[in-house]
C-alpha cells in the first residue's frame, strides 16, 4: 500500500467530519465551506461542447487530483450516501429522479472536470450546487466515485424476442 | 350484503340546497346532473359517479375513440380533464400548460391555451415525476397548482391569469402536485415533499384575489395546526400538542406530513377531508414515537382551517404508506344503521369505512395482501403489528414486506362509488417490498429518505387489479387481475359501467356489476390518469381519458423512457417487459358510442 497523499487526507479528515454520524455540526452551522481559492473552478467550462468557429475558450482547466484513485472513490461511495445523492440518483447511482449515473452517459458531459462543474455548480433541471456545502474537495471526492463505477453491460438495445 | 341508505346524489342535492342559501355563489353546484366534471373527483363527495346512462352495459362494446390530442408533454399523466358548459379544460404536468378545448366544432380546435413560467427546478424536488392532478373550476376561473409551489387562477373564458400565488418553497424540498379544493370563497391547497423533510401544511385562499387567508400545518404544536382545545376532538386520543409531543427529538420540524392528493368536502357538516403522507425520514428510528398527524386522516373547517379530527391510519409509519388517498364520502348501511360514512382506500392495504362526523373507524379490512400488520383494533383504531415485519435503521434489511410502498393501490389512483351498485371500484398494486433503513442526514435541499426498498410480486404473481368493494362488510365482489401494477383513476355511471385504464396502456370498459370487460382499447401510452363523462354540445355522451405512462414508474422503470440519451437505464428486476408494451407521451382520448 502505498503512503497517503496529502489530498487523501485532507480527504479522509473531510469525510470523517461530514459523514451522517458526524454531520450535525456541518450540517446545522450553515457556514458556507471555505476552501483555498487556487483549487477553485473557472466558473464554466464544459470541455465537451461544440465551440464557436473552433475557438477555445480562455480559462482554467480542471484536473482531478485523486483520478484514479480507488480509496478517494470508495470515501465518494459514502459521501454518495451522507450527501443524500442517492435520494435523487437511486443507490449505486442507477438512477431515480435524477439521471443514471452509472451508464457512461452524461448529460452534461462525462470528463472528470465537466462532472465536477455538474456538482459544484448544479444543473439547471433540478441539480442542486452543492460546492458551497462540500467544497471543491469534497465535489472531486464525488467525482472520483462515479468515475469509477464499472461499466455497464449492454443496454441500448433491449429485446424480447421470444 | 350492504345497501345505500339513500343516493348519494339525492344527499349532496339537498345539502347543497342549504348550504347555498345565503351564501355567495362562489363554486358551481355540481351536484344536480348536468352533464359538467367541474372538479376534479366529479362532486364535492369525491365519488367520481355520474348519472348519465346514455353509455350503458349493453351498448359499451361498440366504445370507440372520437377524437385524440397529443399534449406535447411526456411526464406522467395523472389527474383528469374538466369539462364546464361547451369547453374541455386539460392541465399538463410539467410545464403546466392549461389547454381550452372548444367542443362545439368539429376537430374540438383550441380556443386559447395558457403557457406559465414554472422553474424546471422542480423537475429535481419533485420526488416522483412532474405530475399534476388536475384543476378546479370555480366562479369563472380555472384553479391549479404550478409544480413550483404556485396557484393560478385562470378566466375560464379569455385564458388570461387572474392571479398566481406562491404558497410553497421550492428551496425547502416543497412541490405542489395535488388538485386544489375550492369550497364558497376558499381555494384549498397544500403541498408534497415528505421525501424531502417538509414541514406539511394546508392553506386556505380567497377564491377572488388569490391571497393566503389561512395556514394550518399537519404536525407540530396545537397553535401550528389551528387545533384548539374547545373544538379538537380526535376520536382516539386526547391531550394537548399531539402534533409534536408524538415525535422524540423534535424531529416533527423537519417531519413531512404533505398533501398531495385529493381533498373531499360535506356542506352539511362543514368538514374538509384530506390525507397526509408519510413522516420524514424513511428511516422511522429517527422519529421516535406515533408521528401524529403524518400518515393520517385531517377534518377541518374551509373558512379558517380549524382542526375539528384527527385520525391516524398508521401510527409510527416504517413503510412510506402515505394517506394521501381519496376520501370519498357516502351513505352506508352498516348492520341495518344508516351512516354517514368515509371511505379510504389506504396505502397500507387496508380499506377503511370511517364514521365522517365523528372520525371512528367502523370497519377496516385488507384489499390487498399485507402482512406489516395483522387487523385494526376497532376500540382504540390501531393496527395490530405484525413484529416481524417493523424497520428500522437497528433491523437491518427487513424481507417481504406487503404491501410495498407504491401501496396496495396509489394515492394518485382515486377511487369512485356508485350509489346504484352501492360498490366501490379501485385499482390496486400486487407488490411486496424489502425495506433497508439506515440513518440519514438532513440537508435542505436534498432527499430525506435513508431507504433501499427493493420490489417483487405479491402472492399470485399477477403485479395489480381492479376491484368492486363492499366497503358496508368489507368485502371484494370481483376483481379483474392485471399483469401490471394498476395505476389508474376509477369512474362509473349509472349506465352500471365501470371505466378504468391499464399501466400497460389499455383503457377498458367493464359491468360495473360484474366485471366483465365490455370494450378495450390501446391507447397509446400506459394509463396513470383518471377517466370522466360529460354530455357534449352535441348531446351525447362521451368518456375522456389521459394516456401518458409516468408518475413513479417512469422512475423505476428507466428502460420505459426514450427521451433523454444519457440516461438509459435497465429494466426493473420485477417488471422487465413493461417496456415492451408502453413509453412516455401525453395524449388525451375522447371515446364515444
Amino acid at each position: 500500500m502505498r503512503p497517503s497523499t496529502g489530498f487523501e487526507r485532507r480527504a479522509q479528515l473531510w469525510l470523517r467530519a461530514t459523514l451522517p454520524i458526524f454531520a450535525g455540526t456541518l450540517l446545522s452551522c450553515g457556514q458556507p465551506h471555505q476552501q483555498p481559492t487556487a483549487a477553485a473552478p473557472p466558473a464554466v467550462a464544459y470541455e465537451a461542447h461544440i465551440t464557436a468557429g473552433d475557438a477555445t475558450i480562455p480559462g482554467g482547466s480542471l484536473r482531478n487530483p485523486h483520478a484514479g484513485d480507488a480509496a478517494v472513490a470508495r470515501n465518494g461511495a459514502l459521501l454518495f450516501t451522507a450527501m443524500n445523492c442517492d435520494g435523487c440518483h437511486g443507490g449505486d447511482a442507477t438512477g431515480w429522479v435524477g439521471p443514471n449515473l452509472g451508464a457512461g452517459r452524461w448529460r452534461y458531459g462525462g470528463a472528470d472536470a465537466e462532472v465536477f462543474n455538474s456538482i459544484y455548480f448544479g444543473r439547471p433541471r433540478g441539480m442542486p450546487a452543492f460546492g458551497g456545502t462540500l467544497g471543491v474537495e469534497g465535489v472531486w471526492t464525488l467525482v472520483t466515485y462515479l468515475r469509477s463505477l464499472p461499466p455497464p453491460p449492454d443496454i441500448p438495445t433491449e429485446s424480447w424476442q421470444n | 350484503m350492504s345497501r345505500v341508505a339513500r343516493s348519494a346524489a339525492l344527499t349532496w342535492l339537498a345539502a347543497a340546497l342549504g348550504w347555498g342559501q345565503g351564501m355567495a355563489a362562489a363554486a358551481p353546484p355540481a351536484t344536480t346532473e348536468d352533464g359538467q366534471w367541474t372538479m376534479p373527483s366529479k362532486d364535492y363527495a369525491a365519488t367520481r359517479y355520474s348519472t348519465l346512462g346514455d353509455i350503458s352495459a349493453r351498448n359499451a362494446r361498440s366504445l370507440h375513440p372520437v377524437w385524440t390530442f397529443s399534449t406535447g408533454v411526456l411526464g406522467g399523466h395523472e389527474g383528469q380533464p374538466l369539462v364546464v358548459g361547451d369547453t374541455m379544460y386539460v392541465v399538463t404536468p410539467w410545464p403546466n400548460v392549461l389547454y381550452a378545448f372548444d367542443l362545439t366544432r368539429e376537430g374540438y380546435p383550441l380556443k386559447w391555451k395558457y403557457r406559465p413560467e414554472v422553474s424546471a427546478n422542480a423537475l429535481g424536488v419533485a420526488c416522483c415525476d412532474s405530475v399534476n392532478r388536475g384543476a378546479f373550476y370555480a366562479d369563472g376561473k380555472i384553479i391549479y397548482n404550478l409544480l413550483d409551489g404556485h396557484t393560478v387562477a385562470v378566466d375560464a373564458r379569455s385564458g388570461h391569469e387572474v392571479w398566481k400565488t406562491q404558497i410553497a418553497d421550492l428551496g425547502n424540498g416543497e412541490t405542489t402536485t395535488m388538485a386544489p379544493l375550492v369550497v364558497r370563497d376558499r381555494v384549498i391547497v397544500g403541498a408534497a415533499g415528505g421525501e424531502f423533510g417538509i414541514y406539511g401544511w394546508v392553506k386556505g385562499l380567497e377564491l377572488s384575489s388569490g391571497r393566503i387567508a389561512w395556514s394550518a400545518r399537519n404536525l407540530g404544536t396545537d397553535d401550528e395546526m389551528r387545533a384548539r382545545a374547545d373544538t379538537f376532538r380526535p376520536p382516539y386520543e386526547h391531550g394537548a400538542d399531539l402534533g409534536a409531543h408524538s415525535w422524540g427529538n423534535e424531529s416533527w420540524r423537519t417531519g413531512g406530513a404533505p398533501v398531495w392528493g385529493w381533498i373531499s368536502y360535506d356542506p352539511q357538516l362543514d368538514l374538509i377531508y384530506y390525507g397526509t403522507g408519510n413522516p420524514s425520514p424513511y428511516n422511522a428510528e429517527q422519529r421516535p414515537g406515533d408521528n401524529k398527524w403524518s400518515t393520517s386522516l385531517l377534518a377541518r373547517r374551509p373558512e379558517d382551517g380549524t382542526l375539528v379530527w384527527a385520525y391516524q391510519f398508521t401510527p409510527h409509519d416504517n413503510w412510506d404508506y402515505d394517506a394521501t388517498g381519496a376520501m370519498v364520502l357516502a351513505d352506508l348501511t352498516i348492520a341495518g344503521q344508516p351512516v354517514k360514512a368515509l371511505v379510504h382506500f389506504d396505502k397500507n392495504g387496508f380499506a377503511y369505512t370511517l364514521d365522517r362526523a365523528s372520525g371512528r373507524v367502523l370497519l377496516a379490512k385488507p384489499f390487498t395482501p399485507v402482512n406489516w400488520a395483522q387487523s385494526v383494533d376497532l376500540n382504540t383504531g390501531r393496527p395490530v403489528l405484525n413484529p416481524e415485519k417493523q424497520t428500522g435503521a437497528s433491523r437491518g434489511n427487513v424481507k417481504d414486506i406487503c404491501p410495498s410502498l407504491e401501496g396496495g393501490v396509489s394515492p394518485a389512483s382515486p377511487p369512485a362509488f356508485s350509489p346504484r351498485t352501492h360498490l366501490f371500484y379501485t385499482a390496486t398494486n400486487n407488490l411486496c417490498m424489502d425495506y433497508a433503513s439506515k440513518h440519514t442526514g438532513h440537508l435542505k435541499g436534498t432527499p430525506f429518505v435513508g431507504v433501499v426498498s427493493p420490489y417483487s410480486a405479491g402472492p399470485g404473481g399477477y403485479l395489480g387489479s381492479f376491484m368492486a368493494w363492499d366497503a358496508a362488510s368489507g368485502t371484494k365482489v370481483w376483481e379483474n387481475k392485471e399483469p401490471f401494477p394498476n395505476w389508474s383513476g376509477a369512474l362509473v355511471t349509472a349506465g352500471d359501467v365501470v371505466f378504468y385504464g391499464t399501466l400497460d396502456g389499455w383503457f377498458k370498459s367493464a359491468d360495473a356489476r360484474t366485471g366483465r370487460v365490455l370494450s378495450k382499447f390501446k391507447v397509446g401510452s400506459g394509463v396513470v390518469g383518471n377517466p370522466i363523462t360529460y354530455r357534449a354540445p352535441d348531446g351525447r355522451q362521451y368518456v375522456a381519458v389521459y394516456a401518458g405512462f409516468g408518475g413513479d414508474w417512469a422512475l423505476l422503470t428507466g428502460d420505459t423512457r426514450s427521451d433523454d440519451p444519457a440516461d438509459v437505464r435497465a429494466p426493473a428486476d420485477y417488471m422487465k417487459d413493461i417496456a415492451r408494451y408502453t413509453s412516455q407521451g401525453g395524449i388525451v382520448w375522447i371515446f364515444g358510442l
